[in-house]
């Protein structure tokens, strides 16, 4: 399932030739060719997962459908409703939509004792003063769906906490994300957890999880906001830690029920140990997944993915010896992007392997926290991770994006 | 012009393919596809890059300002890329044209009278069937040549840089050829879709 804003078509319908499977894409909007193609191009309400497998168990006796795969949030609840009801491989459901709602992942976690900050679930409509004045500080207010960190902000103190509910507010009655109903009334406040942040790459294979990646990520993720940036692994955390880091993400896939698929997952670590913060039942986002070769043979995220779906036998799932790291690049500002100057350098830089610009000249560009659609993205792969963030670093200093900011 | 003034750009599509993006047109008007370095004979350009070390290249394509290498050796784009960006260059700078035109088809060649036939039947599906489809999202695809039985084909409109361009490409149209030409052996897009300035899908979730 493919939705129409999502970064990893390409990917994925490229694992699906290489593997030779034959392909049925759906997407929440309707493919001009569908009527051209219809065994192989679907429309489904992602909104109703429930309505979608239904739909889909129909389709499916004209169109037998050997797997399902989810590439986001939303998708993957679609994909565990659609596997409960075609006895395909896949999550419960109950453990899908767990992993897309953050308060019940929360629930769910602390039930277990998974470390995770301390939280609240508040309703929008409350009264921002009274729930700033009974908060301890720093926290981070977090709505409940939405994606890339979009509409996360710390505040310090409760002037700090009115602004970015107010911020916040405001963020959740936009149409995309007031479009997911309930859970666009209510948000998370969070206790902040200082520390280094890093990511964990897993597939979970019959309740087991099996490390892909663990990344780290070099800029500190402090707030206000909490824009990405750069991706490196291997993780030069020490070896103990990581351990734990592996081991509190184990826990936590546990927890939330996980059972199949790929996992993405959010954690810290401090002197008090590692913490989970997020936990995602999908792979990697945006273009991210591009520097991630697994095997002799280099097999794809989007390839193994599809071949565990499927069931068939999978290559290995070690990554290569090389480091490789990407970096989202940061938002140069508001306005409407002209033209990226310096790509033509910045792929020039050693190591560098790709500069991928995603936003189109005229696009208008918006920061965090009101945005999350990062402008483009660069790789990089080198014997050893602090020079490929070296080279990240340097191939984005020669980027300039010229702007009409009127 | 000197070769240090040419600017180009690469951009993998995936490990085997590779667009080079070139400031300056490389052969303006038509298309050249090479699958061989006997085809590529004449050729300044193709001969040199099929002869660039460590590189087995499958085909190679240009058309205008693009030149698409599509490599079957496993040496990542970052080893070979500036290899292929210096054979353009060197070949751009002599005094002879880069690419060759097309050889005229020897009469009674039999593949090359299947590719005529089959580019007026791949411009009939383009036309009735596959630009009206996609014109309802702005969009449209023009198909520049058939060359051994492969379409080279541009996307304009809403479709260059759309997010599902390649589910349009690869569960749409390939397989309306597949039905409705079957002798056609593939597809390559040579597309910029970077520049694309309104394209109806556009990716924005993480």
């Amino acid at each position: 399932m493919l939705p129409t804003t999502t970064y990893r078509t390409a990917a994925f319908v490229e694992a699906a030739r290489q593997i030779g499977v034959e392909l049925t894409v759906a997407s929440e909007q309707r493919s001009t060719l569908e009527a051209a193609n219809p065994a192989g191009l679907l429309t489904l309400d992602f909104q109703y997962p429930e309505r979608a497998a239904d739909f889909v168990r129909t389709f499916a006796r004209q169109h037998p459908i050997d797997a399902v795969v989810g590439v986001d949030d939303d998708t993957a609840v679609v994909a565990a409703a659609i596997a409960e009801r075609l006895k395909l491989k896949g999550n419960p459901l109950h453990a899908a939509t767990a992993a897309r709602d953050k308060h019940q992942q929360r629930e769910l976690l602390a039930e277990a004792g998974v470390p995770i900050p301390r939280f609240a679930l508040h309703m929008l409509g409350e009264n921002p003063l009274t729930i700033a004045q009974a908060t301890a500080y720093p926290c981070v207010l977090k709505p409940l769906r939405l994606s890339a960190s979009r509409g996360v902000m710390r505040a310090d103190n409760i002037p700090g906490f009115v602004k970015a509910h107010n911020r916040l507010k405001a963020i959740l009655a936009e149409p995309e994300a007031a479009a997911c109903g309930e859970p666009a009334w209510q948000f998370l406040v969070e206790e902040f957890i200082p520390g280094y942040e890093v990511a964990l790459e897993g597939l979970v294979v019959n309740r087991r999880l099996h490390v892909l990646a663990l990344f780290d990520k070099p800029d500190p993720l402090d707030g206000p906001f909490f824009e990405e940036t750069i991706y490196v692994t291997p993780s030069t955390v020490p070896a103990g830690l990581q351990s734990a880091i592996v081991q509190c993400a184990e826990r936590a896939v546990r927890a939330i029920g996980i059972t199949e698929g790929p996992v993405h997952a959010e954690l810290r670590y401090n002197e008090r140990g590692p913490w989970l913060i997020e936990l995602a039942a999908r792979p990697i986002g945006g273009r991210c997944s591009a520097v991630l070769r697994f095997g002799d043979q280099k097999v794809s995220l989007e390839e193994l993915i599809l071949r565990h779906a499927l069931g068939v036998p999978l290559p290995s799932l070690q990554r290569e010896r090389q480091a490789a790291g990407v970096m989202m690049i940061p938002i140069p500002g508001a306005g409407r992007l002209q033209e990226v100057r310096g790509i033509a350098a910045a792929k020039a830089v050693p190591l560098i392997q790709d500069v991928q610009i995603t936003a189109h000249p005229g696009e208008r560009l918006v920061p965090f926290p009101e945005g999350s659609r990062y402008p483009g993205f660069i790789f990089a792969r080198g014997e050893e991770p602090r020079l490929v963030e070296a080279a990240l670093r340097h191939a984005h200093r020669e980027l300039t994006f010229v702007m009409d900011t009127a | 012009m000197a070769a240090t003034d040419i600017g180009i750009t690469a951009e993998p599509i995936d490990d085997q393919r590779c667009k080079f993006i070139v400031s300056q047109p490389v052969l303006a008007g038509g298309v050249r596809r090479f699958s061989d370095p006997a085809e590529a004979k004449g050729s300044p350009l193709a001969e040199a890059i099929f002869a660039i070390p460590g590189l087995t290249v499958g085909e190679l394509i240009v058309s205008g300002n693009i030149v698409t290498v599509v490599k079957q050796s496993p040496a990542p784009w970052q080893a070979v890329g500036r290899a292929v960006g210096n054979a353009i260059r060197t070949a751009l700078s002599a005094d002879v044209p880069a690419v060759a035109s097309a050889p005229r088809p020897a009469s009674g060649d039999p593949s090359a009278v299947n590719d005529d036939a089959l580019y007026e039947k791949v411009a009939k599906v383009f036309d009735e069937q596959v630009n009206p489809m996609v014109a309802r999202h702005g969009g449209r695809v023009e198909l520049i040549d058939v060359q051994d039985a492969v379409v080279m084909l541009r996307m304009g409109g809403g479709c260059q840089g759309c997010g599902m361009a390649d589910v349009t490409l690869r569960q749409g149209i390939e397989g309306m050829l597949a039905q409705l030409v079957p002798a056609v052996r593939g597809i390559v897009d040579i597309t910029d879709h970077t520049s694309g300035a309104n394209p109806y899908f556009q990716a924005a979730k993480k």
